[in-house]
């Protein structure tokens, strides 16, 4: 219990310290600030490849025609990956407009429809957006002047919930808030191990170079990642580059696709298993990819543990009651009763700095400190629904059974 | 917003360094803070055994000078049972939070289980004396996991001191190292057969429901049913 304890918040604090360290060097002035030269800028691709996303795909396009960039450097290659909607007949409306060009192939999953492009492509930088999100004008510009830096192989924006409707969609804002942090932090660490869907970009050149994209356990965004690194280049983050993404709606969805996330994971883990604790990696090797797998038995163990104390209080009372007749609800009258353990403190505490991080996350992404209103939904939920998709996960990546996309 | 971040990835042995000092000062912070609340309970439990300890003595003092008291005088002062019973609960709480402070913890059970026989022996002198008619339960239990009914018989046991808050119940752990306790034991003869009720001078073996006890005991249906709010439990 101590160690998980103490590695969650090793690892909290750890990132923290990192991110105040950074913003330390930036209010100096040294930080790594970059100007748009809108004269010179690289030629681009967006791939947004589809499978049945007729529903969305219009709206998405719109977003990428709308995008403040020079039209004759950018180009949009729609690949349909053999939907049996009516999302090619979507793709092929935007034919008119000279930037969008579409391709229809048989269904081979993300990876070969990003190869596709990929082969058909002669821009320097692409790029890839699903079609269930959509990107603010300016998120390009935020984006590529990050690549000035020639070591940057690759950079990631910032992923924001797409109109969140529902408690479990207002509840991902606030997990995507986390996420804008980690990204951020994980970035000023050299570590950033997922370059996500919605709207990375790659150096065309080293993605040719590595290969191009593989299946990556249904997680190429993932394994594209964890080979970059491997390979020694850097990935940073741009999450003044805003991208607004659908999120599950149901439990089920929202299941089905940390599943798949979750199971990519560790599956990739194990395949680049020659990183985990490796110096040569750095920080990555050291702390991040240790600590996000020990996040995961950290994660299953507290809930296990929550699990085990709730049950036993519950038979507690049916004994209490099949034994006396009466129920008496759990209250306490003395301070004397208070749960005062040490556990209990570290608990509170490492709440305490996951709400700091949010709203750092909610400050990287927005320049508003405040944290999403469901934070406290967050906090007192999300720590029962995740274990339950990791330990599936877990079980599925033991058996390598797969995951499929839907 | 924030400008766009990388880095290089070398390990930064400094943040590292800075992130376990800080990890390690919550850490401490958080067991010293725990700690100090189990000592001060630890203190809290310690006075209120001193009190009964004081009350004890002071009713044997009474106790010895009846001739120059009146019997009311007496059963004025006698201990309460819902101060056993408080004494009781607060030490299974501290037993059920685990092994810190454990030696303390049984130490402080052992006083409890002196202060529960005086305090039985002295009422039982005091009713002979005053000719009151006291009920005495004295139970026993295991809390080593060979007794599958005493949190049962606990619940029950609870149920009624608080139903009937004049009725003494003294809960001795079977395996506590007293040797009063375990005189207390071999006098009775009461067998590792636990839970065990040992009332007027009979042992009860296996669990006894309410009912059961109710017809061991009719006169509780002449004591009045309590008002008050409900007491802690006793112990399991």
């Amino acid at each position: 219990m101590y160690v998980f304890l103490f590695t969650v918040l090793y690892f909290e604090v750890f990132l923290l310290v990192s991110f105040l360290e950074r913003r330390r060097v930036s209010s100096t002035g040294s930080a790594d600030a970059s100007i748009v030269d809108t004269t010179n800028l690289p030629r681009v691709c967006v791939v947004v490849p589809c499978f049945n996303e007729a529903r969305t795909l219009r709206t998405t396009l719109h977003s990428l025609l709308g995008l403040e960039y020079p039209k004759e450097k950018l180009e949009i290659v729609v690949v349909d990956d053999g939907s049996i909607d009516d999302t090619l007949i979507v793709a092929r409306s935007f034919e008119h407009d000279s930037r969008v060009r579409v391709f229809h192939k048989e269904n081979g999953g993300k990876h070969t429809a990003m190869n596709l492009a990929l082969l058909h492509t002669q821009a320097e930088l692409i790029g890839c957006l699903d079609a269930d999100s959509i990107v603010a004008k300016d998120a390009l510009l935020g984006i590529i002047p990050v690549f000035e830096n020639k070591k940057v192989a690759a950079v990631t924006p910032g992923i924001h919930v797409r109109e969140p409707r529902t408690l479990l969609q207002h509840m991902q804002k606030v997990e995507y808030r986390l996420s804008l942090f980690n990204r951020f932090a994980f970035a000023t660490l050299g570590s950033l191990f997922i370059t996500p869907g919605p709207f990375s970009f790659f150096r065309t050149s080293v993605v040719r170079e590595l290969g191009g994209w593989r299946h990556g356990h249904s997680t190429e965004d993932m394994e594209m990642a964890l080979r970059i690194q491997a390979a020694g280049h850097l990935i940073a983050n741009a999450p003044n580059a805003v991208v607004h993404t659908d999120t599950p709606a149901t439990l089920i969805g929202l299941s089905r696709q940390r599943i798949r996330w979750s199971y990519g994971w560790l599956r990739n883990a194990i395949d680049y298993r020659r990183m985990i604790g490796n110096t040569r990696f750095g920080n990555l090797g050291l702390i991040i990819l240790p600590s996000a797998l020990l996040s995961i038995a950290a994660g299953i163990f507290f809930f296990l543990s929550a699990v085990w104390s709730i049950l036993q209080e519950i038979i507690q009372q049916i004994t209490r009651i099949e034994v006396t007749g009466v129920l008496t609800p759990p209250t306490i009258t003395d301070v004397f009763y208070l749960n005062t353990s040490a556990v209990l403190f570290l608990i509170v505490v490492s709440m305490i700095l996951i709400v700091v991080l949010i709203s750092i996350g909610s400050f990287v992404g927005t320049n508003s400190r405040r944290p999403p209103l469901a934070t406290p939904l967050f906090l007192l939920f999300y720590g029962f629904l995740a274990p339950l998709w990791l330990s599936i996960a877990l079980v599925r990546a033991a058996f390598k059974t797969g995951v499929r996309w839907r | 917003m924030e400008n766009p971040v990388f880095n290089t990835r070398g390990a930064r042995w400094r943040t590292y360094a800075i992130a376990f000092f800080i990890t390690a000062f919550i850490f401490a912070t958080a067991l010293y803070a725990s700690n100090y609340f189990n000592t001060e309970r630890m203190e809290d439990i310690r006075a209120t055994q001193d009190t009964i300890s004081t009350d004890i003595l002071s009713l044997e003092t009474q106790f010895d000078l009846l001739q120059e008291h009146s019997c009311e005088d007496i059963s004025e002062n006698t201990i309460l049972p819902s101060e056993l019973r408080t004494l009781a609960s607060q030490l299974s709480h501290m037993e059920s939070q685990g092994a810190r402070n454990w030696d303390e913890v049984i130490r402080l059970k052992r006083l409890y289980s002196l202060l529960e026989i005086k305090d039985y022996l002295l009422m039982k002198q005091i009713a002979a004396k005053c000719n009151l008619k006291p009920v005495f339960i004295l139970y026993f239990y295991s809390n080593q996991g060979d007794c599958e009914n005493c949190e049962s018989q606990g619940y029950v046991l609870t149920e009624l001191a608080e139903n009937y808050p004049s009725v003494r119940i003294y809960s001795f752990d079977y395996n506590l190292d007293v040797s009063a306790l375990q005189t207390l034991i071999s006098i009775d003869n009461v067998e590792n057969k636990l839970p065990a009720l040992l009332i007027n001078g009979k042992t009860y073996y296996g669990f006894q429901s309410i009912e059961d006890v109710e017809r061991i005991l009719p006169q509780l249906a002449t004591l009045n049913p309590a008002t008050s709010t409900r007491a802690t439990s006793t112990k399991k």
